[in-house]
């Protein structure tokens, strides 16, 4: 069964059309990688899928779920995270407290408890703390967890804000642009990190970037989109020989 | 009927005088993106250089009133200098200035009380115009309420040709829609600002005159100048047209309610009519529509 | 105690109270709010007809004008906490002054000449013990999920989504909580002065409460009760000095947001732990200090 299912989905802004009626699956446990010239509507799928933008026509299911429309914090809820490509960190607090902020999701004690500190909060908070030095160690920003995370080098901010996203135990990771300003250095440390972290969360995840070595490396599967729409879609092999896309991002011969 | 028009007629000439104030608060708005509280204050020195122009120095009524106004646009710029050109440069978030607005609007409201030649008192104008009114049929107008409604337009006017003629003004309505592509095409934004604000000073000084002269002069006055900006609000922050029409029809919807409910509503309606706005069509008759990019 | 230093402590406090709550609203949610004088005017007039016309005890009366001003931020926080930028802001300057003219209209409550005839039930002690447990319950409320959550619309309202927050729920939580410390803050007015006035709850008494909160920095609990009780009685002590009292608060806002906009404590805290710490890298410099030597 599929993860995600976008059916017909459009995104108008004012007169614009920036997502014209694309249909689109992923897999469970599957990494897909989603590329395309600048401009061409990617970021936008993304935000459609978390909520940030509505919809103007067009289905989206997740897990079975309708989740069209839905606000972000309840599609964040039901599994999906991401990250930003203007890295979006809560910048004044520290690496720790990021990661905690988020695990939020997993304690359910009420305000009055919290208020009152009564042993249910006292409880939950241990395991949340618990659970968010785990994270860190498994990222690797351990020894780092005290830092400003605006003070953090910029390569560690991306990881510290898939930390994040990993606090809510999602099933569907979006990835908008992780390796950008990266080197290729960090770019195949980045690629580890990915492998890595589906093998130990279990979860489906969908990377835009413009790295070709990194989306043909490690994607098992590849949407190119070209002015909002579809292009096409395929293994990174059948992609490399698409001449349709070979066109879109080198232009017409002649 | 005859009151009715007799309303309309005190309306239009109240709400002609909240429209010299609120274009004040929708200049800077349109350029800076935050409420300048401190406006209230800037009016309220404005009634108190045009009593002191005229009873201390016994100055002529125009030359108090010009007096007034270029007296008050020094007061914005250096309000913009002290208090905002700092924060700009910071590129503080936007609340800060509304804070410092605040601030800045008490010190000004408190400095008047504080300072001993001034005081907390009730001053009045001297008797300029004759309070006989002018009789149409069975209306009677106010000269004072003509003349308030006269140098309103006339100044309305002259700002509309301002902006739409002058270069300074296009630069002022491209700064307003973009502040940093202006600033690359070579707009000296920085002078914009100023500009700005030395209009807002101007008309909020000639506001204050006419005020002072309507009602009298007092520490507090800058709290009937928060209805102008609510009218401000009312017409769309940011928005000129908005401003004024925001402004006329508070006017008459005030006197409105002073003449046919009862006169302790007038300023409740206007507060009411503030939040009403801002669930209803928060951006106002005629506000431009912010869409945020994620 | 003596008399008149126990009356600035009590005024002090009752100050604290509306503070801590502002504390929760603008420190560390970011909402900016220049109404809270009108909820502080609710619960005072709510409690005080609890007492006054229907003889219910102190603290249930001053806990039903914490619940009244609560409910009405909800009304107000439903209809505006969703607009973006300053006009939550605006809306709360609106909401403030328009309960003040309400009060000025309202005969039953005496309108704008006052409500003489309170019952002095405000004291020392219960100042006190009121404040010691409002203080505890924002600090356990702050250290908690809840709190964090708070912190997190503060920092970035997209991320905090993302994360599974429902930002419009918890910026309507602080607005209710810091309300209903609003409202008790009122009701100790009420039985303290023994006498409301709708002028007491002007924007004025507004910006005072927003003022104590930047002075003793945004985002740190130990600041504002820094901050109430300089604030509050600083300009008691210096009673000559009454007029320029607010003329140096303006300034010293202006002044405050040019060059330390993180206020007095910039979001540091006065815990045991944090003590510790100062004292031990004070200690540090001092040993680095003569090692160099």
């Amino acid at each position: 069964m599929n993860l995600l299912e976008m059916k017909n989905v459009t995104k108008h802004f004012g007169g614009l059309t920036a997502v014209s009626n694309v249909n689109f699956e992923i897999e469970k446990e599957s990494i897909t990688g989603l590329i395309g010239p600048n401009g061409a509507g990617k970021t936008t799928i993304f935000n459609l899928i978390t909520g940030v933008y509505k919809v103007t026509e067009g289905k989206i299911t997740f897990d079975g779920k309708d989740i069209t429309n839905k606000e972000p914090y309840i599609i964040a809820e039901m599994g999906i995270t991401r990250t930003f490509q203007n890295i979006r960190l809560f910048k004044k607090l520290s690496v720790y407290e990021n990661v905690l902020t988020a695990c939020q999701y997993n304690a359910n004690y009420n305000l009055l408890e919290a208020m009152l500190y009564l042993p249910r909060c006292k409880n939950q908070e241990k395991q949340l703390k618990e659970q968010a030095e785990h994270l860190l160690e498994i990222i690797g920003l351990i020894d780092r967890k005290d830092f400003i995370a605006n003070n953090l080098p910029y390569g560690l901010q991306r990881r510290l804000e898939i930390a994040r996203a990993l606090s809510l135990n999602p099933k569907l990771l979006l990835l908008d642009e992780p390796a950008a300003g990266m080197n290729p250095d960090e770019t195949a440390q980045l690629m580890n990190l990915i492998y890595d972290i589906r093998k130990k969360f279990n979860l489906s995840i969908l990377i835009i970037d413009h790295h070709m070595d990194l989306v043909m490396g490690i994607c098992e599967k590849i949407m190119v989109l070209n002015f909002g729409c579809k292009l096409a879609e395929g293994t990174p092999i059948e992609i490399q020989s698409n001449p349709k896309v070979i066109e879109a991002y080198l232009g017409v011969e002649g | 009927m005859t009151q009715f028009l007799q309303q309309l007629i005190n309306g239009l000439s109240i709400g002609s005088v909240y429209a010299l104030m609120a274009v004040g608060y929708s200049l800077v708005y349109s350029i800076m993106n935050f409420s300048n509280f401190a406006h209230g204050g800037v009016i309220m020195f404005g009634a108190y250089f045009g009593f002191f122009y005229l009873t201390l120095f016994r100055l002529p009524f125009t030359v108090a009133l010009l007096g007034a106004a270029i007296s008050t646009s020094i007061l914005a710029i250096i309000i913009e200098r002290t208090a905002y050109k700092p924060l700009r440069n910071r590129k503080a978030p936007f609340l800060y200035f509304i804070i410092c607005a605040m601030g800045m609007s008490i010190f000004l409201e408190n400095i008047i009380i504080a300072l001993p030649f001034i005081g907390p008192t009730f001053r009045t104008y001297p008797e300029i115009f004759s309070k006989t009114p002018i009789k149409i049929g069975s209306l009677a107008i106010g000269r004072l309420d003509l003349l308030m409604f006269i140098i309103s337009s006339i100044c309305l006017g002259l700002l509309v040709y301002f902006i739409d003629f002058t270069k300074i003004g296009k630069a002022i309505q491209a700064t307003s829609y973009n502040i940093k592509a202006s600033a690359l095409m070579g707009i000296n934004t920085d002078f914009i600002i100023i500009t700005v604000f030395a209009l807002g000073g101007f008309f909020a000084g000639i506001a204050g005159v006419l005020f002072g002269m309507k009602y009298t002069v007092y520490p507090q006055i800058g709290v009937i100048t928060n209805k102008s900006f609510i009218a401000a609000v009312f017409g769309g922050l940011g928005s000129l047209p908005g401003a004024v029409i925001g402004s006329i029809l508070l006017g008459i919807i005030e006197t409105f309610t002073s003449g046919y409910v009862s006169s302790q509503y007038r300023d409740l309606i206007a507060f009411v009519l503030l939040i009403a706005i801002l669930v209803i069509r928060p951006r106002g008759l005629m506000g431009k529509l912010n869409e945020d990019k994620a | 105690m003596d008399y008149y230093i126990q009356g600035i402590l009590i005024l002090s406090g009752i100050n604290l109270m509306a503070v801590l709550g502002l504390s929760l609203l603008t420190g560390f949610t970011g909402l900016f709010s220049f109404g809270h004088a009108g909820f502080m005017a609710i619960g005072g007039y709510t409690a005080a007809a609890m007492t006054v016309k229907y003889h219910i005890p102190f603290i249930p009366a001053l806990l039903i004008g914490a619940i009244v001003a609560s409910l009405v931020s909800a009304l107000i926080g439903v209809l505006t906490l969703k607009l973006k930028g300053d006009y939550f802001c605006i809306a709360t300057l609106g909401f403030g002054e328009a309960t003040r003219l309400i009060l000025d209209n309202m005969q039953y409550f005496g309108g704008a000449r006052g409500w003489p005839g309170i019952p002095a039930y405000t004291n020392f002690t219960n100042v006190i013990i009121i404040n010691i447990i409002g203080l505890i319950l924002l600090a356990n409320l702050i250290r908690s999920k809840h709190g964090r959550n708070m912190i997190a619309v503060r920092e970035e309202e997209l991320a905090s989504q993302i994360s599974g927050i429902n930002v419009f729920k918890y910026k309507l939580i602080s607005l209710m909580i810091s309300a209903a410390y609003a409202g008790i803050a009122g009701g100790l007015m009420a039985h303290y002065m023994t006498f409301l006035q709708p002028k007491m709850f002007a924007l004025t008494k507004s910006t005072e409460l927003t003022i104590i909160v930047i002075f003793g920095g945004l985002g740190s609990i130990s600041g504002s009760v820094l901050g109430a009780l300089v604030l509050t009685s600083l300009p008691e002590i210096l009673r000559a000095f009454s007029n320029w009292r607010l003329v140096i608060y303006g300034l010293a806002v202006i002044i405050i947001m040019i060059t330390r906009p993180e206020g007095l404590m910039g979001g540091y805290e006065f815990t045991p732990k944090s003590m510790k710490k100062l004292f031990f890298n004070l200690k540090e410099k001092r040993l680095k200090k003569s090692a160099g030597r």
